[in-house]
């Protein structure tokens, strides 16, 4: 598997477009250009056409092409002489994140993942709280009530109704019977014809309210007098019978997407959700499905935590790290002025651009990105499942799965890169390091 | 290279010396007869008056997969106030409960450590594992693979499939979870927790199933000693915590029905209901049965006081004991029709009745377990206690005066309600290097570890000699990792990288016929992504596999 050989047809291949993870995509080759896409839905074909589509580009230093030793030095340069150095971007794959807080612990950086607003409302529930979760399989074949949170999901991750809402084969119990309930902004007209077909119960609320509206369902499962009128008497009414529900049902899934609670404390409106499965299981099986994963923040993340014992919003300026999921914010961190370098890393996306921002910039990312301002530095980079084999984590944070080299590729990976950066410093500051990564 | 490590003392029962004064020879990583007169040596340590043994091996810690991950991100307070600086050798980190990876290699070995087991790998969140151990440095490492709580064993046992269906399956998750032993944990129950079953005692059957933890701890042994694996089945047994589980205990070791069996952490299950708290001691009853039964081996999993977390597998029990909390905040999960895991934080307090006698009652299985080759020197790090507190345990268990001092200080009606005073036991450094270093080498199949004699591979720890074992266990004065120098007076003075010690037993492997359908109709990864390969391991993970051979079990 790790070295089988490129083939024109791939199969069992792992898409990195969302936190879903699809191991299922065939993928056809003709020449370079991808020929067919088997399994793989929107998002998927983006990723490879945009990955397949750009000419080999070259390194850019202060806008003018250089070769790679140049700009490794130019980057060598810039991180020997920064104080305080910010990483972020971090879409990358296991291996780049190694690299990446090696040379981090060398220069002191902090770091921050550029989706790090919306990892953090679900990290600050499981710092202060904890939290009873499930599995994409598990919810599949066991789930016999599916509450889901919101409206973006549904684009955010296209094949959840497909892969765990409706398959075509479950272990403990059958789609048909499987209850669907749908909280947020949705009205019936608005469901999509495969949502529709599975007779979803709708409960159309804003965002905003849901924290409220969570707050009437535990109220009810604790037993306390609750008013229906105060939401809304249709609202109301129909919360008290999502909680009869929750009450009944075997096994319950509560799944939301961090990244659509865009409101002040969304913390808050996720505590109420992970409160009311903690209450649930003390009569009754339930368990969270928070759907993330986008952009490799779960694969960043969870490589941080192993090696620094923290996860990410960590300084490692002092020498040792520091953890703070506030102040260690890299918007915060940029307006401030508290940082001197911004290393930014996207490998996974030529959209995700590097903020406008005054101190020098270091870009390593996908080799198509469109600047709208050049940074200081630009390397592009091999992308992680097309360029070059890697280890990537879905939505739920285990089963990491294998990326793919789908094509033979002169890019560096991620990994490379920064492993080279690692060695320049440490020579050139006459560290004596041994040859190694630990 | 050829290295003279000259006039220490030796302590190395695999090969049955006890404390003589010997030369021992390293060429490269192995340990060599003496040499031919004239050969040039290259490096000579002095090492009179030394204590020399083969490197340590923990068969029974949780230093790596998803569950300690939880841990670590759910408790940054465990970091802060005990965090390593980056040094020119080594990289920044630290912990205490729940340790950064590569805090926990450095710590290990600085304790004379080198190899260490995770006892508890989700076949399918195998990867992850192994990406955290291999980024755990200075030691070799390995893991168990978890069964018996799986739907696609449970569903082929509920159809009644043959032995050497089961025998295949097993093989198979050896070989593609990169595991050199099985595990099962809480047999059946934590399946049995995700169809609303509270409790699953031996002989209960699971509500979907209609089978028993004894049958599940039945087949899994009964493959092991087919498939000719070194390591018996390890088992963390039903019930863990729950006053009279030592009943549970005792019916899990009949269930092997000869087979060998290891059961692990077993002083959560050696529990009874007498007294007016309805909770006591029952290490006497499971260290006779032990005793009694050459098949039985067991790591004690010894509590100490003071915060830790609780990771486990068990999440029945686990969410049984979340009220325990401490600070107050608890995670579990159901995991992808394999397993799952609880994570509880928890302080052990001495003036509590309960901690006291648990802390009591892993002394006591020491003391009475006459056979030193069968029990093993565990916290269940971090369930009883962080691993950094061997060198105390250590010291509990070869000095009576320091153990009845400490026994003074506990909850007094705990101490009362202990034969701990009256056992006058005191271990031998002998036989700490049995527990610590030759036993489970042998449990693990690993012929070439654990021991000095010539062929074996230069893990090994030199201490200096003292009246203090805890300061001597603390801080070796050399510790060689596969023949060269890593540590030198307590210090990281070489950062390496260890190898993934595995098994390969034969099967049959047309049992993919059976997995592959499973996989494609019910799982939302595919087969061929599920299985790790050799070269995966080596150059993706970054920790090449070592193959230890099957069938040399003693």
């Amino acid at each position: 598997m790790w070295n089988k050989s490129i083939d024109q047809t791939i199969n069992s291949v792992t898409c990195p477009g969302c936190g879903l993870s699809c191991d299922d995509l065939s993928i056809t080759f003709a020449g370079d250009q991808l020929r067919s896409l088997v399994n793989g839905c929107e998002i998927a074909r983006s990723f490879y056409e945009t990955a397949l589509d750009h000419s080999d580009p070259t390194p850019l230093l202060n806008g003018s092409p250089v070769t790679l030793d140049q700009a490794l030095a130019a980057c060598t340069t810039h991180l020997e002489q920064s104080n305080s150095s910010l990483f972020s971007g971090l879409a990358t794959d296991v291996n780049g994140m190694r690299g990446i807080l090696e040379l981090a612990d060398l220069c002191g950086a902090t770091l921050d993942h550029m989706n790090g607003d919306a990892m953090f409302r679900n990290l600050r529930v499981l710092q202060d709280n904890g939290w009873f979760t499930t599995t994409f399989s598990e919810a599949r074949n066991r789930a016999d009530l599916v509450v889901l949170i919101g409206r973006q999901w549904l684009d955010r991750f296209p094949r959840l109704v497909e892969r765990v809402l409706n398959p075509q084969d479950a272990l403990f119990v059958q789609s048909k019977q499987r209850k669907i309930v749908i909280l947020g902004p949705w009205t019936e007209e608005s469901l999509p014809e495969d949502l529709a077909s599975l007779n979803p119960q709708l409960i159309p609320l804003e965002m905003d309210a849901v924290a409220d509206a969570i707050a009437l369902v535990r109220g009810v499962i604790a037993g306390k007098p609750v008013d229906p009128n105060r939401i809304g008497k249709q609202t109301g009414e129909l919360l008290i019978s999502l909680a009869n529900q929750l009450q009944q049902a075997n096994y319950s899934v509560i799944s939301w997407s961090a990244a659509e609670f865009d409101l002040p404390h969304a913390e808050l409106s996720i505590l109420g959700l992970v409160e009311l499965v903690k209450a649930l299981n003390e009569k009754r099986r339930s368990a969270a499905l928070p759907l993330a994963g986008t952009l490799a923040d779960i694969t960043s993340n969870q490589v941080t935590t192993w090696q620094l014992g923290y996860p990410l919003r960590t300084r490692l300026q002092r020498g040792y790290p520091e953890h703070d999921p506030i102040l260690n914010r890299w918007q915060g961190l940029i307006s401030r002025g508290e940082v001197d370098l911004l290393v930014w890393i996207s490998a996974l996306s030529s959209q995700a651009l590097p903020p406008d921002c005054e101190i020098p910039t270091i870009v390593l990312a996908h080799p198509g990105m469109r600047f709208k301002s050049l940074p200081t530095v630009y390397i592009p980079v091999g992308i992680p499942g097309v360029d070059h084999h890697g280890h990537w984590y879905r939505s739920d944070g285990v089963c990491p799965l294998p990326l793919n080299k789908l094509r033979r590729s002169k890019l560096p990976s991620v990994a490379d890169l920064t492993n080279l950066l690692s060695r320049q410093l440490q020579t050139a500051s006459g560290v004596s390091a041994r040859d190694l990564q630990c | 290279m050829l290295i003279k490590l000259a006039g220490a003392t030796v302590y190395d029962p695999a090969n049955n010396i006890e404390g003589e004064v010997r030369d021992i020879y390293i060429r490269d990583d192995r340990i060599v007869s003496a040499p031919e007169a004239g050969e040039t040596i290259h490096k000579t340590y002095s090492l009179n008056d030394k204590i020399i043994m083969a490197g340590a091996i923990d068969l029974h810690t949780h230093i790596g997969g998803g569950k300690v991950n939880i841990a670590r991100t759910m408790l940054p307070e465990d970091q802060r106030g005990s965090h390593r600086e980056r040094t020119d050798l080594t990289r920044s980190g630290g912990g205490h409960a729940a340790p950064s990876t590569l805090s926990a290699g450095y710590r290990y070995a600085e304790m004379g450590y080198t190899s260490c087991f995770e006892p508890a790998i989700l076949p399918v969140n195998a990867r992850q594992a192994h990406m955290e151990m291999a980024d755990t440095p200075m030691l070799d490492t390995g893991g168990y693979a978890m069964l018996g709580n799986d739907d696609l064993l449970l569903q082929m046992m509920a159809e009644g499939a043959e032995q050497q269906t089961i025998n295949d399956y097993v093989g198979w998750i050896l070989k593609a979870s990169q595991c050199i032993g099985i595990k099962v944990v809480n047999p059946g129950g934590i399946n049995a927790f995700k169809f609303n079953q509270r409790a699953l005692d031996v002989d209960d059957l699971h509500s979907h199933y209609q089978i028993s933890p004894r049958d599940i701890v039945r087949n899994l042994s009964r493959a092991l000693s087919e498939l000719s694996v070194a390591h018996p089945l390890h088992v963390h047994a039903s019930n863990l915590g729950v006053p009279g589980n030592y009943l549970s205990t005792l019916a899990t070791m009949d269930a092997a029905e000869g087979f060998p069996i290891h059961l692990t952490h077993i002083q959560f299950h050696s529990y009874g209901t007498e007294g007016d708290r309805h909770f006591s001691s029952a290490a006497a009853a499971i260290a006779e049965a032990v005793n009694g039964r050459a098949n039985i081996t067991i790591d004690v999993g010894q509590i100490m006081f003071g915060q830790t977390v609780t990771v486990s597998g068990d999440v029945m029990a686990q969410h049984a004991n979340h009220h325990h909390a401490h600070p107050n905040k608890w995670t579990c999960m159901d995991i992808e029709c394999d397993a799952g895991c609880g994570v509880v934080p928890f302080r052990y307090r001495d003036k509590n009745f309960v901690n006291a006698l648990q802390w009591a009652i892993g002394l006591e299985l020491f003391l009475m377990v006459d056979d030193p080759w069968r029990i093993f020197l565990t916290t269940d790090h971090p369930n009883g206690a962080p691993f950094t507190s061997y060198p105390h345990l250590i010291k509990l268990l070869m000095d009576r005066s320091f153990r009845n001092d400490m026994l003074s200080q506990i909850n007094p009606d705990a101490a009362a309600a202990s034969q701990l005073q009256s056992l006058e036991r005191e271990y031998s450094l002998y036989e700490i290097a049995i527990m610590t270093r030759a036993a489970p080498a042998r449990i693990l199949g690993m012929t070439d570890r654990g021991q000095l004699g010539p062929g074996a591979m230069a893990d090994i720890a030199v201490y200096h000699p003292g009246g203090d074992p805890e300061k001597m266990f603390e801080r070796p004065m050399l510790v060689f990792k596969a023949g060269q120098p890593i540590v030198e007076e307590g210090r990281i003075s070489q950062p390496v990288r260890g190898k993934t010690q595995v098994v390969r037993p034969e099967f049959d492997e047309a049992i993919e016929k059976r997995i592959k359908p499973w996989f494609d109709r019910y799982h939302t990864t595919a087969m061929e992504n599920f299985i790790i390969s050799d070269d995966e391991m080596a150059e993706g993970i970054g920790s090449p596999i070592n193959i230890h051979p099957c069938g040399l079990n003693p």
